[in-house]
């Protein structure tokens, strides 16, 4: 694994934070000199596309498609938003990325910026992320007094003020529609879509947000060319590479930058080192707490967005969870599911009170006193659930729910079978 | 115009609506609860789902968030979209407390209505249920959250629609809460509103609390009495009490929504010194021996002394049938008439009605108006839901300025600029002109700025209140619109006047009626007999020691009312009339506009359900007590010896005044109909008294609540009135040494009254503003008498 092409960890050392002049050393700043020396902004929305880097905050969604909705000719008040709100339960990898080399996401937002030609920018950033926060700042301003951001960027007749915004800390404000309300200082309830956001963003002005991977590629995209981006993959339809952090029982639980399309095993038995303990692999989160569960049957699925949609799942952020053969699956859907129930904004009745639904339901199987009712009631409540909420954190929420009555329904029945979880030895 | 299927069946409705609202359309009412017309879609409570089986959208999707197109087939049958709605039911209803039976809502709830037609009926949730604790929300509502559904309609009535910024939202998940940020009551004059539209019994109405059950009330499609503005209101009542109103829908005029005066300013119909049986000096006497008393002594007066000596006074509270019958009653004596006893409020609305013509705005073309200029008008005051018509009109994108000596509130941004009330008709001029440059210089250079904007609006309204322009700001304000109108590009006008049928007795009253011309010839006792039609003389002139010192000349006065004023108390002969929620009639509000409505309840004194432990009285008699009050327009009716019904009336007044046409046909519950034709202006114009040059001048001002008389006899509203205070600039009172706070004397040519000081930078200078407030010793400054002379002293210590 030493061997593969490191990016966005190239400057990754431990305990370390790289800042302008390391970054320089290693090429950085060469993609933003690119653009703006010789080419336009329509030129880097192009070569964003082709290379075919794909959203890296969940959904997956080209990034080069997103831009291209954008205005960015449209005279006027825009905005191009960077979503760190990384709260996706086992989701570290873009906090690793802030911790070690701030500048690739500067460079990244002012390149960005420009092929949107929009002149305010913000990078939201979560509560908890102070150091990364002020690694950024401190970016900005090093950025700022070397002449890569402010007024008349190089010497071209384009400026950008680029802002960090603290958020005030919920799972909701990683949702987009609620990260610019939350970024407005309104509730961050999210709106409603249409209009989207690059129609209608953030001060009901045409805003794209992208995560802070996403924007972090964008130098190299540029710097290195959207072919030779686009062949870092091992998979036909991937682009790049991606950082993947694992969590869980495994024996290591590093955070790393492999290919795109690296197989799901490779990342368990190499990188994690097997689950720990020499116990068997039972299911893990692909990418992070709302993709649904993969079984030990499906480790040679190739770690991108179609593959592993293709095994009923989800890429996800790319940070697997694993869990052992010691894992009741119910109390560990039960805990995710907590999480998203507590995490609920409050706005649509699937989310807020059925995601309650769904802990009761959990619960008093888990306790053993479900009955093959219960069992019922709980499908219902998945199928009614998901695809029918305001937003995705009820839809992600329901993404273990879903595989678990799909790939574990046995392990339900045992609970309600023995009256006990079968799992606990007492 | 798109068409669509819904349930096979076809259905063409205007663009923009929604496929919730077609539907609604075809009699299919599918069970929502964030919804609302006036709040439009939001999405969150996903339970008005549909599948949508052809079409540019596909799948189960909420109408309401959906537009209705052409080709969309659309199915609410669906199992798939029906088992969402049991779901979504089943959820709502998991932390419920299930306490229908205690609740006030029981009945009239949307909560109940939803869960039977959602298909939810058997609670599956077995889990202890979230509950809060309530707050004190002050005297108009009473908060119970444990049985919210979380579909947000409160807040956003309140802090959208609104502009209340004390209440809203609080907490995440299934911890949602509605109130106030801090303690305290809440301070929105629409707060009353999320009684409506709370679907369940979060948000009740406290005076009405444990009074009855929505299926006992009697109610009726009425008219809010206690401003100009003419909105629709539904009052409810049983055992002979009126309970409550609620707002009634009337989308030209309020929309939906109504201001807490009009919801809880009732008070006065049931209060217990309401005069309610015929009183010949003082002695109980029956209907016929008053009315016959009355003829008599008319006939008399008459005989005696010429038609002259006997003069009937109109008002702005009675309906247009009675002020009509006035009218012909007048016809017939050959006697004095008079709509108004105010002579400027008289004069003012009479102007506007007889220029007002297609100038006329609504509210509703306020709400979709870009720019309005207030002169001399203070909504909240003086007609509260035009601002809340002004705050729609700028969440729209429309512009507000107001001009006004008054620190004018409204619950939307405004740009304010404090004038003189002398300036006020040069500001009209200016506007209309182009030409500010008469103006100091700061004055200048907003007004230049809102010459610019005229002339950029498209939709510009101008807006006056009778009370501080008088006649000729009226007039000065027609003209300027006339002036900035073009056949491209119209200028409106909304004109507030003091009562609900202000509008209709100005369009009655003849050319020659003069208020001050009746007072004198009172006074020089050539009108020896005065009858009132809900008319106080007493306490509605703006120099009530003038109208008390010429009504003290009387040699007889018959009063026909159902409030205890002044008037009636001095009465020769009183006959009790019904209160407006008692009566049916027509008002013609501010814009021209006939608004009909009908009696919610009979008369009579209400009952006491249960008093100091007993059970209900039980005492029999023939007569309901206290029933004998009758409308007014059937007592005048009698007095003319006609016997009519209220529609053969109305035809009688539409053969009389073709512009009143349509009268006759008016529906209750529709949007009323625009008077179609002008009033006659007054003959002659009246001077303008000079303002009082020296010293600090006084400014009566009308006020939220306590100012308007039948509003202030109502219990609810009495804990919000303000104690008597006074308005002043700061820098007038650091020449005066005075510091905002201060309990003074303030001494008017009427009297003096203990104030206290409050401090507005945001008012004219060298004024001080005083609230009338009935029931204080400042009830006798009425406004709309131009400036008065005061004097302000520190109180001295008792």
């Amino acid at each position: 694994m030493s061997d593969a092409p490191q990016l966005l960890f190239k400057n990754r050392r431990l305990g370390e934070t790289t800042f302008l002049d390391g970054y320089q050393k290693t090429g950085g700043y060469q993609g933003l000199r690119k653009a703006f020396k010789e080419m336009t902004p329509a030129e880097v929305r192009e070569t964003v596309k082709v290379a075919g880097l794909r959203g890296r905050g969940g959904a997956g969604f080209s990034t080069g498609l997103k831009w291209s909705f954008f205005p960015a000719d449209q005279p006027g008040e825009k905005y191009l938003v960077c979503n760190g709100d990384e709260m996706e339960p086992g989701t570290w990898k873009d906090r690793e990325l802030l911790k070690a080399d701030p500048h690739q996401l500067v460079e990244g937002m002012i390149i960005s910026a420009y092929a949107l030609q929009a002149p305010v920018a913000y990078i939201f950033i979560r509560y908890a992320y102070e150091e990364c926060s002020r690694n950024l700042e401190q970016a900005i301003a090093e950025a700022k007094a070397a002449g890569f951001l402010g007024k008349n960027i190089l010497g071209s007749d384009y400026s950008l003020e680029l802002h960090v915004h603290r958020s005030a800390g919920r799972y909701i404000l990683g949702e987009e529609t609620a990260l610019l309300n939350g970024l407005e200082g309104k509730r961050p309830n999210p709106r409603s879509k249409p209009p989207f956001p690059a129609q209608r963003g953030l001060f009901d002005k045409p805003t794209t947000v992208n995560n802070v991977e996403t924007i972090a590629n964008v130098p190299h995209i540029l710097s290195g060319g959207a072919q030779w981006y686009k062949g870092l993959a091992l998979t036909d339809g991937g682009a790049g590479t991606k950082l993947y952090g694992l969590s869980g029982h495994l024996e290591h639980t590093p955070c790393v930058e492999l290919p795109v399309g690296i197989p799901l095993r490779t990342l368990v038995e190499q990188v994690g080192g097997g689950v720990r303990g020499g116990r068997k692999f039972k299911a893990c989160l692909p990418g992070g707490a709302s993709t649904p569960f993969l079984t030990a049957d499906q480790l040679d699925v190739a770690m991108d967005f179609d593959p592993i949609a293709a095994a009923g799942s989800r890429l996800g952020t790319g940070c697997v969870t694993v869990f052992d053969d010691t894992t009741c699956m119910v109390a560990a859907t039960l805990n995710l599911n907590r999480f998203f129930a507590r995490e609920s904004c409050g706005w649509c009745t699937p989310c807020r009170d059925g995601l309650p639904m769904v802990n009761w339901l959990l619960e008093k199987i888990e306790r053993g006193e479900g009955t093959m009712d219960d069992i019922a009631m709980l499908k219902d409540q998945q199928r009614n659930i998901s695809g029918r909420s305001f937003c995705a954190l009820a839809e992600g929420a329901m993404g273990p729910v879903e595989s678990l009555l799909r790939l574990f329904m046995d392990e339900i029945e045992d609970h309600v079978k023995l009256g006990r979880c079968p799992l606990r030895t007492r | 115009m798109p068409t669509l299927t819904i349930d096979n069946q076809s259905v063409t409705v205007p663009a923009g609506t929604n496929v919730l609202e077609a539907a609604k359309g075809l009699g299919i009412v599918i069970p929502h609860f964030c919804y609302h017309e006036a709040l439009g879609a939001v999405g969150a409570c996903r339970l008005c789902a549909m599948k949508f089986e052809a079409g540019p959208v596909k799948g189960i999707q909420m109408a309401c968030m959906v537009e209705a197109k052409d080709e969309m087939v659309v199915s609410t049958v669906d199992p798939v979209a029906a088992e969402l709605r049991a779901h979504v039911i089943e959820w709502l209803m998991m932390n419920h407390p299930h306490d229908c039976p205690v609740c006030d809502e029981g009945g009239e709830c949307q909560l109940q209505d939803m869960t039977i037609a959602g298909g939810h009926s058997i609670r599956r949730f077995r889990g202890p249920k979230r509950t809060f604790r309530n707050q004190e929300l002050g005297p108009f509502v009473v908060q119970e959250m444990n049985r919210c559904i979380q579909c947000y309609r409160c807040v956003r009535t309140y802090q959208d629609y609104c502009g209340g910024d004390d209440f809203g939202v609080m907490g995440s998940r299934d911890r949602i809460f509605y109130g106030r940020f801090k303690e305290g009551r809440l301070e929105s004059p629409f707060s009353g509103n999320i009684i409506d539209v709370c679907p369940t019994g979060v948000f009740t109405d406290k005076p009405f609390r444990f009074k009855s059950r929505y299926w006992d009330l009697e109610e009726a499609p009425s008219i809010c009495p206690h401003c100009s503005l003419g909105c629709a209101t539904i009052p409810g009542g049983r055992y002979r009490e009126l309970q409550r109103v609620r707002s009634g829908v009337n989308r030209e005029v309020n929309g939906f929504f109504i201001c807490d005066r009009g919801r809880f300013g009732y008070g006065h119909t049931n209060h217990p010194e309401r005069p309610r049986t015929p009183l010949l000096g003082g002695r109980e006497v029956s209907w016929d021996e008053a009315l016959s008393a009355l003829r008599e002594r008319i006939a008399q007066t008459v005989a005696t002394h010429g038609p002259q000596s006997v003069a009937l006074l109109g008002s702005p509270r009675a309906t247009l049938e009675a002020n009509e019958l006035l009218r012909r009653w007048a016809d017939e004596l050959g006697c004095r008439l008079q709509f108004e006893i105010h002579p400027q409020r008289d004069r003012a609305a009479r102007t506007l009605a007889a220029g007002l013509g297609d100038k006329a705005r609504s509210l509703e073309e306020i709400r979709n108006a870009d720019l309005l200029i207030l002169i001399g008008a203070d909504p909240l005051a003086e007609g509260p839901m035009l601002a809340l018509a002004l705050r729609q009109a700028v969440r729209a994108g429309g512009q507000v300025a107001i001009l006004d000596p008054r620190p004018v509130q409204l619950p939307c941004a405004a740009a304010h600029l404090p004038l003189a009330p002398e300036q006020l008709i040069p500001a009209l001029q200016a506007l209309a002109s182009g030409a500010a440059a008469a103006f100091p210089r700061q004055q200048a250079i907003v007004l230049e700025g809102l010459i610019r904007q005229l002339t950029q609006s498209q939709r510009p309204v101008l807006i006056g209140g009778a009370d501080l322009l008088g006649e000729a700001g009226m007039a000065a304000l027609l003209a300027a619109a006339d002036k900035l109108s073009s056949p491209e590009r119209p200028c409106g006008v909304m004109g507030l006047l003091a009562g609900p049928n202000s509008f209709g007795g100005a369009l009655l009253s003849p050319p020659e009626a003069d208020a001050d011309g009746l007072l004198d010839a009172i006074q020089q006792k050539t009108v020896k007999a005065l009858i009132c039609l809900e008319a106080d003389p007493f306490s509605d002139h703006p120099d009530p020691a003038r109208a008390q010192l010429a009504l003290a000349q009387l040699e007889y006065l018959a009063v026909l009312d159902h409030l205890p004023t002044l008037a009636v108390r001095r009465a020769d002969l009183l006959l009790p009339t019904t209160a407006p929620a008692e009566g049916s009639g027509c008002y013609v509000n501010n814009e021209g506009r006939l608004l009909p409505f009908a009696p919610a309840i009979a008369p009579g004194v209400p009952i006491r359900e249960t008093g100091h432990g007993d059970h209900p009285p039980r005492s029999f008699s023939r007569e309901t007590p206290g029933s004998q009050p009758r409308p007014a327009w059937a007592v005048l009716a009698d007095l003319l010896n006609t016997s009519i019904d209220l529609i053969a009336l109305r035809h009688q007044i539409e053969q009389a005044f073709p512009s009143f046409a349509g009268l006759a046909a008016l529906p209750l519950e529709g949007e009323g109909l625009r008077v179609n034709g002008p009033g006659i202006a007054p003959a002659t114009v009246a001077a303008v008294p000079a303002p009082a040059s020296t010293g600090l001048r006084l400014l009566a001002t009308e006020t939220l609540f306590g100012s308007e008389l039948l509003s202030a006899l109502s219990p609810p509203l009495a804990t919000v009135t303000p104690a008597p205070f006074v308005l002043l600039h700061p820098v007038e009172a650091e020449t005066l040494g005075l510091s905002n706070g201060l309990q003074l004397r303030l001494t008017t040519p009427f009297g003096f009254a203990s104030v206290a000081l409050r401090l507005s930078e945001e008012m004219a200078r060298g004024l001080i503003i005083a609230p009338r407030l009935r029931g204080t010793a400042l009830e006798n400054l009425v406004p709309g008498g131009g400036l008065l002379t005061c004097s302000l002293s520190r109180e001295e210590a008792p």
